[in-house]
């Protein structure tokens, strides 16, 4: 068991926006997080992370639990994500995008910065070398040296998740990756994922488009309203009554007829 | 004749250039990491009237004195720097301007020690020191053909600038490392930063603190050229002017703190012959170039272009 959120509740003053939920995630699986908007699936991935810390519950991490420890101390543990609206570092070159994720698996301070130690020349060389290695996994190579925020929307949507992956985590979060993608892109972008798993990385995914989620994922927990619907394997939620009716509606001119 | 070409008078001005390009680059590195301070006058102040007093009560050498102040500076920095951090934008400005004021009154107030708002006079210069230490040890600056006051502001000018070489080569090797990194990732985007596994809070405090010493260290300097120091040295349009050097020069870019406290500090001097009108100049001047270049004269992509129009090598290190 790589995660495992226990109880989890969390309150925005009166409004709760999660309730009472529960569910594990396999070392390996590609694990889906899907509901209408406004389900809580966002907020799950901001209590992981911590950036902010949930009313009542735990987060275990591979058997540590993670409830309430610095954002940055998680990333170190090995969690790391991506963000549904891109939050690049806008004014660096993609490569120094991915450098930044490498930050937390290097060690160089002040001082073996400004005079250039053997060990920092190493390890600023090992610390590129990977980011252009992920760089060449997500297609961006030839980028490398463009500013973040010059390149398409596609292209920074994969720039985030080469950047997650630089800080070499074992739980991969990621919100909402094929949004705004069109057909082709998202095809790629379902040949990545299926590649970052075979990294031997679990993937816990939030993501609207059903057909990508249904082929991708190898189990799904369903959200509405905060609450947890459902839970099971895609064949099992696509034919779930609840979830259907989460979604569509209920079908009354039936029950009329 | 060497002699001939050396006039004190310019060589101190060049001096105060180069304090002010420290007290320039002390903004620029707090800034780097995304805190606009204006608290470097109250640092500027600590470093100054520390090693002043140091100095000339326990009779430390100079050097002991400004690294005193340069660290005592620092510490302060770091003092303050812990709860700043739950402050930003302007709102760190405003109370660390407001930590200025503080340090100002206390320097007024506290008269048994700091001489009130007199000031202290008769502290120990630099150049007066190498001149007697040279002729101690049987040197004598007319064998150089120059007079003893050339020679001692030729001394302090050459001590200021290789210690300005020295900051900026400290500062540009620490931003293209991944210390640096961790700086701008803190400055574009704070919660990308933190989630990407940097430790938000002692990048910060660390930013800010160094540069508090970059300021104190200014400040001792700055007492030692002197040889007198005053609270109103420190008050707040201190701090708007070190501001003033940062965005004017472009903040982007070490190269713009360089160019904005050199251009600036120079300026008056140049427009000395129309005296009642120069600092209109100057106005006007900052008035246009916040509306036309907001980001300052220099900025990375003007270094982009200069670099490829000499054909040289990219990647600067």
């Amino acid at each position: 068991m790589v995660l495992k959120i226990n109880h989890i509740s969390k309150n925005f003053g009166g409004i709760s926006a999660l309730t009472d939920v529960s569910f594990s995630i396999n070392e390996g699986e590609i694990y889906g997080l899907i509901g209408p908007n406004g389900a809580g699936k966002t907020t799950m991935f901001n209590l992981i992370t911590n950036i902010f810390s949930p009313s009542s519950g735990e987060i275990i991490f591979k058997e540590d639990n993670i409830t309430g420890i610095k954002p940055h101390k998680i990333t170190e543990k090995g969690i790391c994500r991506t963000y549904q609206n891109i939050r690049l570092f806008s004014q660096m070159s993609a490569l120094e995008n991915v450098m930044v994720g490498g930050h937390c698996r290097s060690e160089s301070g002040v001082m073996r910065s400004v005079f250039r130690t053997r060990y920092q020349r190493s390890e600023e060389k090992t610390l590129k070398e990977n980011a252009e290695e992920l760089l060449e996994i997500v297609g961006l190579i030839k980028y490398k040296d463009v500013l973040a925020e010059n390149l398409a929307y596609g292209q920074q949507r994969r720039l985030e998740i080469a950047r997650a992956l630089a800080s070499d985590p074992s739980l991969l979060l990621l919100d909402e990756p094929a949004a705004g993608m069109n057909e082709n892109e998202t095809d790629s972008l379902f040949d990545l994922i299926k590649q970052v798993q075979a990294r031997g990385i679990t993937v816990l995914i939030i993501e609207h488009d059903m057909p990508l989620v249904m082929k991708l994922c190898d189990r799904i927990t369903v959200l509405n309203f905060g609450e947890k619907l459902a839970e099971g394997t895609p064949l099992e939620i696509q034919n779930n009554e609840a979830v259907i009716e989460a979604y569509l509606g209920k079908e009354e001119e039936d029950d009329i007829a | 004749m060497l002699g001939e070409l050396l006039n004190p008078y310019q060589l101190q001005i060049a001096s105060f250039v180069l304090i002010n390009i420290i007290l320039a680059i002390s903004v620029y590195v707090t800034l780097s990491s995304g805190q606009l301070s204006l608290g470097s006058a109250g640092f500027m102040g600590i470093g100054a009237y520390t090693s002043a007093l140091v100095t000339i009560h326990f009779e430390f050498p100079i050097i002991v004195g400004v690294l005193v102040g340069a660290v005592v500076a620092g510490i302060l920095g770091i003092l303050i720097g812990i709860p700043a951090l739950r402050l930003s934008g302007v709102y760190l400005a405003i109370a660390t301007l407001g930590l200025g004021e503080v340090i100002r009154v206390i320097f007024v107030n506290w008269e048994s020690l700091t001489n009130g708002a007199v000031g202290i006079s008769n502290i120990p210069q630099i150049g007066r020191e190498i001149v007697f230490t040279t002729r101690d040890l049987g040197f004598n600056a007319t064998s150089l053909g120059l007079q003893n006051n050339q020679f001692a502001s030729l001394s302090v000018f050459l001590i200021l600038f290789v210690l300005n070489i020295f900051i900026i080569w400290f500062i540009v090797r620490q931003k293209n490392s991944r210390v640096g990194r961790a700086f701008s990732a803190i400055q574009l985007d704070e919660k990308a930063a933190e989630s990407m596994g940097i430790n938000v809070t002692y990048y910060k405090v660390l930013s800010f603190a160094q540069g508090a010493v970059l300021a104190g260290l200014a400040g001792a300097l700055f007492a030692h050229v002197m040889g007198y120091i005053s609270p109103s040295d420190f008050a707040y349009h201190r701090a708007v002017e070190i501001l003033i050097f940062t965005v004017f020069g472009g903040s982007e870019v070490i190269v713009g703190s360089v160019f904005g406290a050199a251009f600036l500090t120079l300026m008056p001097e140049v427009l000395r012959f129309i005296s009642e009108y120069r600092y209109i100049i100057y106005g006007v001047l900052l008035v246009i170039l916040m509306a036309v270049r907001p980001q300052g004269i220099i900025d990375a992509n003007i270094l982009k272009r200069l670099k490829r129009s000499k054909g040289g090598d990219v990647h600067g290190s």
